[in-house]
């Protein structure tokens, strides 16, 4: 990864990506591009490929075929000095001390050392565990080694920043705190790709997403197109008196002065109301609402069985 | 960005490893326990000497009869010996406790038996009795001689002075086996201070689940490489540490601990075997590092690494049961055989080095040998370590891992 990109350029490119792990066919016939700039939402449930993705991507793993490129090329160690990884599988050298262990992650990204001490200091400052520097990582909390393990990941500013469930053992108020995070590196013009099970995380940081199923791209584009191509809009009414059915829309709740309408395709929420309003129904709200990321997630995924693994 | 990358990784694990409390403690047991032994030698050989001073002023009584006919009584009487005349009751005497001993000379005592009976004054100062007995007859033999110099010819005190030639040189002789032997020393201390280590460097990334991380950060070859480099200067920094008592023994302490005046001036440093015994070193070094570290990237924990570890510590001890025939018999098949088999090599040809049988051919085959496979496990090692290491918790099949190529 060279100097930054322009807004919108694909920065990471995969086509025609294939992984076999024997005779069991993890991924295939893959392709995607993350834009340089963007955050990329890479969604799926557990055992879908995306941590496998992830690997090839980064030369973990030898796809079987396809192409998995960064920057327009197959990534290498070398190229992990504009590179910030958040694996899945967290682990950090624990005999050390916070510090040795920020440092060390800091000089192999090409950091002074002066700089790698500074910025660790000051990142250790903000997560509220600088006082912790000199401690040794296994005398850490979950959540605190979690919190070393991000600042070790973006602490060489990273270009690309690849974050596989980020938030995973976070409590909400360090959650929100990672979010922070996250947005800073996001202003500060790097591209994220984010595996992550938290919709809301999703809705508030993603631009486009990825669901990943069966091995396979089961939607990709912006939030807006996966919502209108899933799950549309929904309308959320307060009435009195009984609703009636019509070809108009899906009832998909009802309850005593509350309900949730599914329009048709092709029908205006306009054409709802007024049918409503000519059938003697007391309308006291009306609102659209696109379909939640977590209620499409449900509905794409909602039939699986339990994961094989990822 | 490599070579900042393998100095840091040199620098980290050293620095790592020198800070640890466990790492002292290791190290510096074996210097306390030489150090504890020095004193008490020291303390022992004090000890040794007023007792031998005090054996050598003690006069030992004793009683004898002499059938050989060579023992006079003014020898006798000078070893505190009175000449007896009924056996028996000499014997009653001993049990008495009013002579300490009583000695039966007889007739030919270089064939027959001196029957000694003496007061039991425990099993080392027993010993004194069989000793003077012996003396006596020495001395008897000896003025039946009359010439000292006769008869140290024929108790075989004689020195000789070799001088021996290798393709009409004069060759150093055990001087020049020394020198190189001392590659074969330093292979088997390196080996047995680090191979654990090498061993497990690389099953801690996989025990901390930090493969990922260093894999998309730094190239497996630069940690590989720098973490035998760091692993290689402990070592010599502990060898160094093992060798300063020593050292300090040997220069302050020398006459009290009662070692040898080394004169290091007539070891022969012939340019061959010490180049040979070198490039042995390294190249049995680079084999067993490259084979430990493959090792520890192909199994998930040092337990489960352990049973083919020791199967290797094992094969570098191989050779000493033959070290007989390697001496006396290096184109016997089974020496040939240890010489080109690649674990053993390293110590087999070290030792044939050393003692001048191995030819410039065969050098240069095992050098090759050794170098070459090594230089493949290691190039195996980091193949593992890239993609066998990411499997945390299982053993990693090695036919899977081969079957990984380069991207196209």
């Amino acid at each position: 990864m060279g100097a930054r990109h322009m807004v919108g350029e694909p920065l990471v490119h995969i086509s025609d990506f294939r992984m076999d792990f024997g005779s069991q066919v993890v991924i295939r016939d893959l392709s995607f591009d993350v834009h340089a700039g963007e955050t990329f939402g890479f969604l799926g449930s557990n055992g879908s490929g995306k941590t496998t993705t992830l690997r090839a991507l980064l030369g973990i793993y030898q796809p079987t075929a396809g192409t998995l490129h960064v920057d327009g090329k197959v990534f290498e160690p070398r190229d992990g000095a504009r590179l910030g990884y958040l694996p899945e599988e967290r682990g950090l050298y624990k005999k050390e001390s916070v510090l040795d262990v920020m440092v060390y992650f800091g000089r192999l990204k090409g950091l002074s050392r002066q700089k790698a001490v500074d910025w660790s200091h000051a990142y250790l400052d903000r997560v509220s565990l600088a006082d912790k520097a000199t401690t040794r990582v296994d005398k850490l909390s979950g959540g605190q080694q979690q919190k070393i393990q991000l600042g070790v990941t973006i602490m060489n500013d990273p270009e690309l920043l690849i974050l596989d469930e980020p938030t995973q053992g976070f409590d909400p108020v360090n959650r929100l705190l990672l979010m922070d995070i996250i947005e800073d590196q996001k202003r500060a013009g790097a591209t994220v790709i984010m595996v992550t099970h938290q919709m809301e995380e999703v809705e508030r940081l993603c631009d486009r997403v990825l669901l990943l199923k069966d091995g396979t791209a089961e939607a990709y584009g912006t939030i807006e197109d996966v919502q209108d191509r899933y799950g549309g809009s929904i309308i959320r009414l307060q009435h009195s008196g009984p609703l009636p059915a019509s070809d108009l829309y899906d009832i998909t709740l009802a309850e005593r002065s509350y309900a949730e309408l599914a329009p048709r395709p092709g029908t205006d929420e306009t054409d709802i109301l007024r049918e409503l309003v000519v059938r003697g129904v007391a309308v006291r709200s009306f609102t659209t609402t696109k379909t939640s990321l977590e209620e499409i997630f449900i509905r794409v995924y909602g039939d699986r069985n339990e994961p094989v693994g990822d | 960005m490599a070579r900042h990358n393998l100095n840091t990784v040199i620098g980290f694990e050293f620095f790592r490893t020198v800070k640890k409390r466990r790492f002292w403690i290791a190290t510096l047991a074996i210097p306390v326990a030489l150090a504890l032994v020095f004193a008490l030698i020291v303390i022992s050989n004090e000890s040794t000497s007023t007792t031998a001073e005090a054996q050598k002023n003690a006069r030992l009584s004793f009683a004898y009869t002499d059938d050989s006919g060579l023992i006079t009584e003014t020898l006798a009487a000078t070893f505190g010996g009175t000449k007896a005349t009924d056996g028996v009751q000499a014997i009653a005497d001993v049990k008495a406790g009013t002579v300490d001993a009583y000695f039966v000379f007889p007739a030919d005592p270089a064939t027959q038996p001196v029957r000694v009976y003496g007061v039991d004054k425990g099993i080392f100062l027993n010993g004194t009795y069989d000793a003077v007995a012996k003396q006596i007859l020495v001395v008897a033999a000896q003025q039946k001689i009359g010439s000292p110099r006769l008869t140290a010819l024929a108790q075989g005190d004689v020195r000789t002075k070799s001088q021996t030639y290798k393709n009409g040189q004069v060759s150093g002789g055990l001087n020049a086996v020394i020198p190189p032997m001392l590659f074969l020393l330093i292979f088997y201390v390196s080996i047995i201070l680090l191979a654990s280590q090498m061993l497990g460097s690389t099953l801690e990334e996989k025990e901390n689940r930090v493969t990922e991380m260093i894999l998309t950060t730094l190239n497996p070859t630069t940690l590989i490489v720098g973490k035998v480099m760091s692993l290689f200067i402990v070592g010599l920094m502990q060898m160094l540490i093992f060798a300063l008592p020593v050292v300090i023994g040997y220069l302050f302490f020398r006459s009290n601990l009662n070692l040898p005046d080394l004169d290091l001036s007539h070891l022969a440093l012939e340019p061959a075997p010490m180049i040979v015994g070198a490039l042995l070193l390294l190249g049995g070094f680079t084999l067993f590092t490259g084979t430990l570290v493959a090792i520890g990237a192909v199994m998930p924990t040092a337990k489960e690494a352990g049973t083919y570890f020791g199967t290797l510590m094992a094969l570098i001890w191989v050779p000493f049961y033959i070290v007989s025939l390697i001496v006396s018999d290096p184109h016997a098949l089974i020496v040939q055989i240890f010489t080109y088999f690649p674990f053993s090599a390293p110590v087999t040809a070290m030792l044939r080095n050393g003692f001048g049988s191995l030819t410039l051919l065969e050098s240069v085959v095992v050098i090759a040998e050794l170098f070459i496979l090594g230089f493949i496990a290691l190039r195996l090692a980091v193949h593992l370590f890239r993609y066998g290491s990411i499997e945390y918790s299982k053993k990693l099949s090695i036919r899977y891992a081969l079957r990984r190529r380069n991207h196209a």
